[in-house]
């Protein structure tokens, strides 16, 4: 039943699909309206699973070049997920620790972690990039960035 | 003679210092973001938007124009040198242009890019100044039933005309229609799949989605790619020098795709890349020696070069004139006005001409400024192409979080950045297309308006979009685009079978 990649997708979007819908339905109607807020929910909703049964049902074969792109091994994702790990450390500890120092942090290890491997040039970029970009977002933008834990 | 004043108050806002900075800053940028391979427009306007809160309307969006085109005119650099197209839209400039950069003429191929590109990009303007205020003298009789069925059509037409599957292009549509009615309905005030979350009654930020679909997914790709070819230093870019052979060889692809490219960037849905191709494979056809093309053929870098530019200053017409964006890149554009404070569209000649006619007039500088930046200095510019990726990407990944954060100073955003990075990653691994999920984003909000208003003058009867002439013509042109492709599908089945 789900021998293909469209079959699996379709199947994934009309569930999608249908909790929007579900939610949808469920709005509070107002009555001094002549099109309410659910209206264009709901159409999208249909239109939504109606799109995804005829992937479901499509008979288009996937091209090479599309199978090669899903085509990732293991270990690359993992070096993704790694990278999506650190970067979910960093929004943790953002207003915590400051912007400063875990820009910093997240270049230099990010960097490293990818294979960039001369480590003084790294050092320099880690310090420099957070400072000039502090500089200018606190001092010529006038936006505010988390100063955590450093006194300026 | 109105057009006339106009350009001469454009050029006013142009050339003044501040104009000429942030064109120059616009442009540099832009070049820069969009010589990086895999980078595009999208996200080099999307990284810049921060930069302009609090700035003054006016070279704020002279600066983001010139990202725009600045991207489309870099992108061409990482196409002839590492045959990694930093731009769609110059996809098919690394055709040729990388094979004649294999043979020691890398400098000549870039020359033949700057000058195409160039000459393509100025025509576009001059179309673009004369059509824009036309256009917008049109659109200011459109009434709510004619914008809603021209924003179905620019739907349907990025969707049609998206590489790959038109279902799933059809499928990332909806998807995006669907994400902008979380929040607070403006209309009747019902709160709309917010889970009862403050972080989602004002809705998704299109930063959030820009930079995640694009900036961060991108990034993705170029962490499972990190250790494709960068530049080497021992690359020599060779002499820059054309002869006079060279310009007459160019001339005739490039006078005639500068207006190909303009009419497919102001048609929605098109734009830069299929115009890049479209008139590649135009020249092709066209060509004494067609065997020349895939080789190093001048021509075959001339044609596209000049169709892309000329495209994307033609994408200006609908954005400024009708205010509704035909693709993606435009979309996100729009995003950037609207920060701003500025709604494009036909008043805005009438209310704001100093932006409508300074954006003009700043093309024309800018045009100049990049062909300088891609001429004489493109062997010290290129040089940026020799970061290593590992850097770029932690680079481009801390320029997305500090933009959002900027934007609300909410960490609760910066999370929904990352999904919609992971989502976005996802679909090009599955192959849905993610402009036409961006342009949805951005019109849905302003299709649900127009179709309420619509309701509201016709009583609630849906009539309203085929009785009158142009709601009608626009609402069959949607229709035809799809099911033209489908029949056209059907046949060719026919005729395997």
């Amino acid at each position: 039943m789900l021998k293909t990649m469209n079959q699996r997708i379709g199947l994934i979007l009309v569930i999608l699909a249908g909790s929007y819908l579900l939610l949808s339905y469920q709005l509070p109607s107002y009555p001094y309206t002549s099109v309410d807020a659910d209206v264009i929910p709901n159409g999208l909703g249909w239109l939504l699973i109606l799109l995804a049964i005829l992937l479901y049902f499509s008979r288009t074969k996937e091209t090479e070049a599309e199978k090669q792109k899903r085509a990732i091994p293991r270990k690359e994702l993992l070096v993704l997920a790694a990278v999506f790990a650190m970067i979910f450390l960093y929004i943790f500890l953002f207003e915590m620790i400051g912007f400063i120092i875990m820009t910093g942090l997240f270049i230099y290890f990010c960097s490293w972690f990818l294979g960039y491997d001369k480590w003084k040039t790294n050092l320099i970029v880690s310090i420099l990039f957070p400072l000039t970009l502090y500089g200018i977002f606190v001092y010529a933008l006038g936006i505010v960035l988390p100063r955590g834990i450093l006194p300026f | 003679m109105e057009a006339f004043q106009g350009l001469l108050s454009g050029f006013q806002v142009a050339l003044s210092w501040e104009g000429i900075m942030f064109v120059l800053i616009g442009v540099v940028v832009g070049t820069l973001i969009g010589m990086m391979p895999g980078l595009g427009p999208i996200s080099a306007i999307a990284i810049m938007i921060p930069i302009t809160y609090g700035m003054d309307p006016a070279p704020a969006l002279v600066m983001m124009a010139g990202v725009y085109y600045g991207a489309v005119f870099g992108g061409s650099t990482s196409s002839i040198l590492l045959n990694a197209p930093g731009v769609a839209g110059t996809v098919a400039t690394s055709f040729d242009g990388y094979p004649m950069a294999q043979k020691g003429q890398a400098g000549k191929a870039l020359a033949i890019a700057a000058v195409a590109s160039f000459i393509g990009g100025t025509v576009s303007v001059v179309l673009l100044m004369l059509l824009a205020p036309a256009l917008s003298s049109v659109a200011i009789s459109f009434g709510p039933p004619a914008y809603f069925a021209l924003m179905l059509m620019g739907l349907t037409a990025i969707s049609s005309l998206s590489d790959g599957s038109t279902l799933k292009a059809l499928i990332s549509a909806v998807a995006g229609f669907m994400v902008v009615t979380i929040g607070i309905d403006p209309q009747t005030g019902t709160q709309r799949f917010t889970f009862g979350s403050v972080n989602l009654l004002d809705g998704f930020d299109f930063l959030i989605i820009a930079l995640g679909l694009f900036a961060v997914a991108e990034v993705c790709m170029l962490v499972l790619n990190r250790r494709n070819n960068s530049l080497s230093d021992s690359q020599k870019l060779g002499s820059l020098k054309l002869s006079k052979s060279d310009l007459k060889e160019m001339s005739g692809p490039v006078s005639r795709q500068s207006f190909v490219g303009f009419i497919l960037g102001v048609l929605p849905g098109a734009g830069a890349t299929i115009s890049s191709f479209i008139s590649y494979i135009f020249e092709k056809k066209i060509a004494k020696k067609p065997e020349e093309f895939g080789k190093g053929s001048i021509k075959g870098i001339a044609a596209p070069e000049s169709s892309n530019n000329a495209a994307t200053s033609g994408a200006f017409v609908p954005l400024l004139s009708l205010g509704i964006p035909g693709s993606g890149t435009t979309a996100v554009m729009l995003g950037a006005f609207l920060v701003l404070g500025v709604q494009p569209g036909p008043m805005l000649m009438v209310e704001r001409p100093e932006i409508f006619w300074g954006i003009i007039a700043s093309m024309y500088l800018g045009n100049v400024f990049l062909l300088i930046l891609n001429l004489p200095l493109i062997p010290y510019l290129a040089k940026i192409l020799a970061i290593p990726r590992p850097m770029l990407i932690s680079l481009v990944i801390m320029f997305s979080l500090v933009g959002v954060y900027s934007i609300s100073f909410n960490v609760f955003d910066l999370y929904m950045l990352l999904i919609f990075g992971a989502i976005g990653f996802f679909m090009r691994i599955f192959s849905f297309p993610a402009p036409p999920f961006i342009l949805a984003f951005i019109l849905g909000g302003m299709m649900e308006q127009a179709f309420r208003q619509s309701m509201t003058i016709s009583n609630g009867n849906l009539s309203i979009f085929v009785t009158s002439p142009l709601p009608l013509t626009l609402i069959i042109i949607s229709l035809l685009s799809f099911l033209v492709p489908v029949l056209l599908g059907l046949r060719k089945k026919k005729v395997e079978v």
